[in-house]
């Protein structure tokens, strides 16, 4: 059988046994027993116990539960709506303030919890019923909380970047970097969105009939500073290469942990579990993912299938925007099914070598692959944030949620267009701050 | 049956709480490290192993506790768009097929593990750690999955359980965080 036949073997029974319904770890591991046996024997079966380990026994990965536990901390505290209350008791005079607060909000919890429907859940509970208190159209603002949600992996620190640094051996600081400016650029083009919307639809009012006092408008930022503090500590280490991630984040983790503890009198066992309770679960979650993705490439390598696609592609000779557009079109359709990180540790090995070969920037690369997975995260049929969205506001129609979301996937295509065009603002402040990459 | 279950869950509900715990271990554990390197100026020995073996030992042994949360993520869209009947049948279908790739590994990593006692090995790290002892959590933790697998077996079959944890005709479940 020759490595194309084999690799189409590959691709189609993945895709079949992951729209099963299985547990995309275990799937991912059973496809690849399977095809080692079919293909090379039992004997073949002599290193898997070794490659599922070692997939895991890494330092750097100990960075993605410390992450997720700074998150955790922080979400489940009421950090997010003290967050809310203190941007909008500021910002609520400005003409469509509220729209601009809300997602503000979404990008400061992003960068403080790194999680997409964290994000989406906390700043939503507060932000859509006040929206629509105010009289903004249902669509829109459910809509730009979805949107505003999936900036959780894309402004730093983010699980999304670590998952990816890993995967193709960039570094982490150098991408999380890479992430704050298309992150900023996203959040204006979303807020320029709904502004230009509530104001085509004739909304005007700015909330005239109160005013909140200075004293109101100071109460909520203590609360809120040192969290955000933490996080700028954690990236200054970071990028400084005073220390790794796993130590930024672990330090990190633990006094977000405190910290929610002293400032939100957290004194409880329960809640105490709870922060690690959710940590675990998600930590084990992608870790298992990144063994069984880690067997999957070992497989994927030792039968020479990604070389093979490699080499194929190189000698297709396309031109390399055509081919970063069918590689955009392939993810999209990936990430409307899959959850990002499966995508990122399954496809980044196999994409990596083509990627460089075509003279793209692989830190570059990172941030546009992101984008493309924020669009899946509110994207029909899957999108997480949908979801999340329609169990907090449960009188607006799905249907309803997924057209407020529309717009915002446009202002995604927009990101990556312009980010084709100027790759430099997803580069120049890693360049800038960490020196260029050696080659 | 209810028995059987109810035991199973019991004990992953207690590797639950192991992994949670161990989680916490490497947090602390790295800000020790941290410490002493960056304030002391010491060199540190054993925290960078005891950090990555608690959080690699912490997915084996809490992924039973994962898939009794259904924490461990799948697309769920074909399932969603089944009937209850094919639906039910595609999660006997999965489930079998997991808890078999479940079986494989737990004899290969029972086998490695096995070596390793046996053998002595040491990482080859500066600690020179014993290796059957992180080792030991693959055994320990697949083996609880597959007895966590069989459990969801059984409720799924018998319909104690509704097939992808979804009754009929809703919108998938998800867990908000609070």
């Amino acid at each position: 059988m020759t490595p194309t036949t084999q690799g189409i073997l590959v691709l189609t029974a993945t895709l079949l046994l992951l729209f099963s319904g299985v547990p995309v770890a275990f799937g991912l591991g059973a496809i690849s027993l399977v095809f080692l046996v079919l293909f090379q024997g039992f004997d073949a079966l002599r290193v898997v116990a070794e490659t599922f380990w070692s997939g895991l026994d890494e330092f750097t990965l100990v960075s993605i539960p410390m992450f997720v536990m700074m998150g955790a901390a922080i979400g489940s505290s009421p950090a997010g709506k003290d967050l809310y209350e203190a941007l909008d008791r500021w910002l609520y005079r400005l003409p469509g303030g509220l729209a601009i607060s809300n997602l503000g909000a979404c990008a400061i919890f992003a960068a403080l919890t790194g999680s997409s429907p964290a994000c989406c859940a906390a700043i939503g509970r507060m932000g859509i019923p006040e929206m629509r208190r105010r009289g903004y159209p249902d669509d829109v603002a459910t809509g730009s909380i979805c949107a505003g949600g999936t900036l959780g992996i894309l402004i730093p620190p983010s699980v999304t970047f670590i998952l990816y640094g890993i995967a193709t051996e960039t570094s982490i600081g150098r991408l999380f970097l890479a992430g704050v400016m298309p992150g900023l650029m996203l959040t204006g083009f979303f807020i320029l969105w709904t502004l230009f919307i509530i104001w085509k639809r004739g909304f005007r009012s700015h909330a005239p009939d109160f005013r909140y006092t200075w004293k109101q408008k100071f109460t909520s930022v203590p609360k809120i500073a040192p969290f955000i503090a933490i996080i700028a500590g954690v990236m200054w280490t970071l990028y400084g290469g005073v220390a790794t991630p796993s130590e930024a984040a672990g330090v990190g983790a633990a006094l977000c942990v405190i910290l929610a503890i002293v400032i939100y009198r957290m004194w409880k066992v329960d809640q105490w579990w709870e922060i690690l309770r959710d940590t675990m679960r998600e930590s084990v979650m992608i870790l298992m993912i990144i063994a069984g993705a880690v067997l999957f490439g070992y497989m994927l390598t030792s039968l020479y299938l990604t070389q093979t696609l490699a080499t194929a592609i190189a000698e297709a000779h396309v031109n390399r925007w055509v081919l970063m557009g069918m590689i955009n079109v392939f993810l999209l359709v990936c990430g409307f099914f899959i959850p990002p990180a499966a995508i990122i540790l399954m496809t980044s090995p196999i994409l990596l070598p083509i990627i460089v070969a075509a003279g793209f920037d692989p830190v570059w690369f990172g941030v546009i692959l992101t984008i493309n997975m924020e669009v899946g995260l509110i994207h029909p049929p899957v999108g997480l944030n949908i979801y999340i969205i329609n169990s907090i506001a449960p009188d607006v129609p799905v249907t309803t949620v997924m057209w407020g979301t529309i717009p915002y996937v446009l202002c995604m295509f927009l990101a990556i267009i312009v980010l084709c065009i100027f790759p430099e603002i997803a580069t120049w402040l890693p360049d800038h701050l960490m020196g260029p990459v050696k080659k | 049956m209810d028995a059987y279950i109810g035991l199973v869950r019991r004990l992953s509900q207690i590797t639950g709480v192991i992994a949670a715990l161990l989680i916490a271990l490497a947090v602390l554990v790295i800000c020790d490290m941290v410490i002493e390197r960056y304030v002391f100026n010491l060199t540190t020995i054993w925290q960078i192993d005891v950090v990555t073996y608690s959080i690699v030992a912490a997915t084996f042994v809490g992924s039973p506790y994962v898939l009794m949360k259904r924490g461990h993520v799948n697309v769920d869209i074909l399932p969603l768009h089944l009937g209850p009947r094919a639906r039910y049948w595609l999660a006997i279908f999965t489930i079998v097929l997991s808890m078999a790739f479940c079986v494989a590994l737990w004899w290969l990593c029972t086998k490695f593990w096995y070596e390793s006692f046996s053998e002595n090995w040491r990482s080859n790290t500066v600690w020179r750690a014993r290796l059957w002892i992180p080792y030991l959590s693959m055994p320990v933790g697949l083996g609880l999955l597959v007895l966590q697998y069989a459990a969801e077996l059984l409720a799924t079959a018998t319909g104690r359980q509704p097939p992808f944890g979804m009754a009929p005709g809703q919108t998938p479940t998800i867990d908000i965080p609070t």
